[in-house]
């Protein structure tokens, strides 16, 4: 069968992914310390063809794109004033650290609350953890010192929802801990939206494709041998 | 194939629950006591990408709003002059009884006597500790003082306690400035450095530019995440006619 066919069906299957995971960043372009996703495309090895009858090699064929891997962005966004006394942002790199029930998690949505027992926790109710893993008294004003907050530096950081990562941590990050701040989400909606219609035209742009292969192949099935027109 | 219908549609319905707290807000810029409700964001869950991608390759399931809780801010006083009217300045609440026998916190200071002189606020929940104002003694002349001491001329009457609990944003709301204790806020407990302020009413602690900016935000954001439901639809439509 025509390799053309299913090069362009792999793109199209591409854009798909490419389109869902920008569909997930616009969708989070208000989620405080939001990571935006940048989709790695890679090639398939490409086949070398051979004229059937001598073997002369003829050259390379591409056969098609697929989704590599997902790289998350990690740098900071900017933070904006929220007022809260319990909202915290870093300036720089680093982590907040939570231990919830899978293990530490780190995260850098600094939108926290106190529990019964006047711990700071986050919103799914984890504590924040300390520079030595401890957790933090919420003061009698409610309000914490952003000093108090342990901020790591975490490799491998990957996203597992709930603004949550999951990763090695190794210390100290260089951030600064700002209380009454938030970190905006790291989504750029217009670049987003600007990405969102470039892979609809090449998503549309495999349809023309296989439709033109199609095409091609159904005058050589059907025209192929009649005479004249 | 549908994840990112989904994933996008979840944006809008998150921030129609922004939409929808901004829109309590407003209507409660005139309530006394009122507090604002905060929204918080979180991504979703990421699953694998499907048969034609990597097996490092994830994609997410969109976003979510939850209410994280209520601010915690102080109201601009107002200067009502009436004597049973009490501001709280700092945290913590008024403590009621509700009909239901279970205590309510609130931080709406407009309070009144029924026929018995019983202090009540506006709902007709009495003060806890109770507090009666006698019958001989007029209302314009009970004191209260910062500390919440009650007095008619020499007599003192009672004092309204200012209580506040560990986690004031897991209180459960029931109704615009009443909340109740719940396991997770923790049990009540006196308020430090807080004092009331008699003659005057707290008014509602929505910031109005702050919240019309968010909703212009949720606004926008909401268009952004329709927008991308119909990219996607788009490309069903397009697989669709693969085949014409």
């Amino acid at each position: 069968m025509d390799a053309g066919l299913y090069i362009a069906a792999q793109g199209m299957l591409a854009e798909q992914v490419r389109q869902t995971q920008l569909s997930n960043d616009l969708s989070n372009a208000s989620t405080p310390g939001y990571k935006p996703d940048q989709a790695e495309q890679q090639s398939f090895d490409s086949l070398l063809l051979q004229n059937t009858s001598t073997g002369q090699p003829i050259g390379t064929l591409q056969t098609g794109v697929t989704i590599d891997k997902v790289v998350t962005d990690t740098s900071p966004a900017p933070l904006h004033s929220t007022g809260r006394s319990l909202d915290f942002g870093i300036a720089g790199d680093g982590y907040f650290a939570v231990r919830t029930a899978q293990g530490v998690r780190y995260t850098r949505d600094g939108q926290f609350s106190s529990n019964a027992a006047g711990q700071l926790v986050d919103s799914q109710g984890d504590p924040v953890l300390s520079q030595s893993g401890a957790t933090i008294p919420v003061g009698a004003k409610g309000t914490v010192a952003g000093s108090a907050l342990g901020v790591f530096t975490v490799s491998g950081a990957a996203k597992q929802g709930d603004n949550l990562f999951s990763g090695a941590a190794s210390g100290r990050a260089t951030g600064i801990v700002h209380s009454g701040e938030l970190e905006d989400s790291g989504t750029d909606p217009i670049q987003t939206m600007t990405d969102m219609i470039a892979s609809l035209r090449a998503y549309q742009a495999g349809q023309s494709a296989i439709q033109a292969i199609d095409q091609t192949m159904q005058e050589n099935a059907s025209s192929t041998g009649s005479l004249g027109g | 194939m549908l994840e990112g219908l989904y994933a996008a549609s979840s944006g809008m319905e998150a921030q129609q629950n922004e939409f929808n707290a901004i829109s309590n807000d407003m209507s409660n810029l005139n309530t006394p006591g009122y507090q604002a409700t905060e929204v918080g964001f979180q991504d979703l869950l990421y699953s694998n990408g499907g048969i034609s991608t990597g097996t490092h390759v994830v994609t997410g399931a969109g976003s979510s709003s939850t209410i994280v809780g209520r601010s915690q801010a102080q109201g601009a006083l107002q200067h009502t002059g009436r004597s049973l009217d009490v501001a709280i300045e700092g945290d913590g609440y008024l403590q009621v009884r509700r009909p239901d026998g279970s205590i309510g916190l609130t931080r709406n200071g407009a309070l009144e006597t029924n026929a018995q002189g019983q202090l009540l606020n506006q709902d007709g929940d009495p003060l806890v500790p109770p507090i009666t104002v006698p019958k001989d003694v007029d209302a314009d002349q009970v004191t209260i003082s910062s500390t919440g001491t009650v007095t008619a001329g020499k007599r003192t009457l009672g004092r309204i306690q200012i209580v506040t609990v560990p986690a004031p944003d897991q209180l459960q709301p029931v109704g615009d400035s009443m909340f109740s204790v719940t396991a997770g806020s923790g049990a009540t407990r006196p308020a430090t450095g807080s004092g009331l302020q008699q003659g005057a009413l707290e008014g509602s602690n929505v910031e109005i530019a702050t919240a019309m900016g968010d909703m212009i935000n949720a606004e926008r954001s909401y268009q952004m995440s329709s927008q991308a439901v119909q990219y996607q639809d788009q490309m069903l439509q397009i697989a669709n006619q693969l085949r014409k």
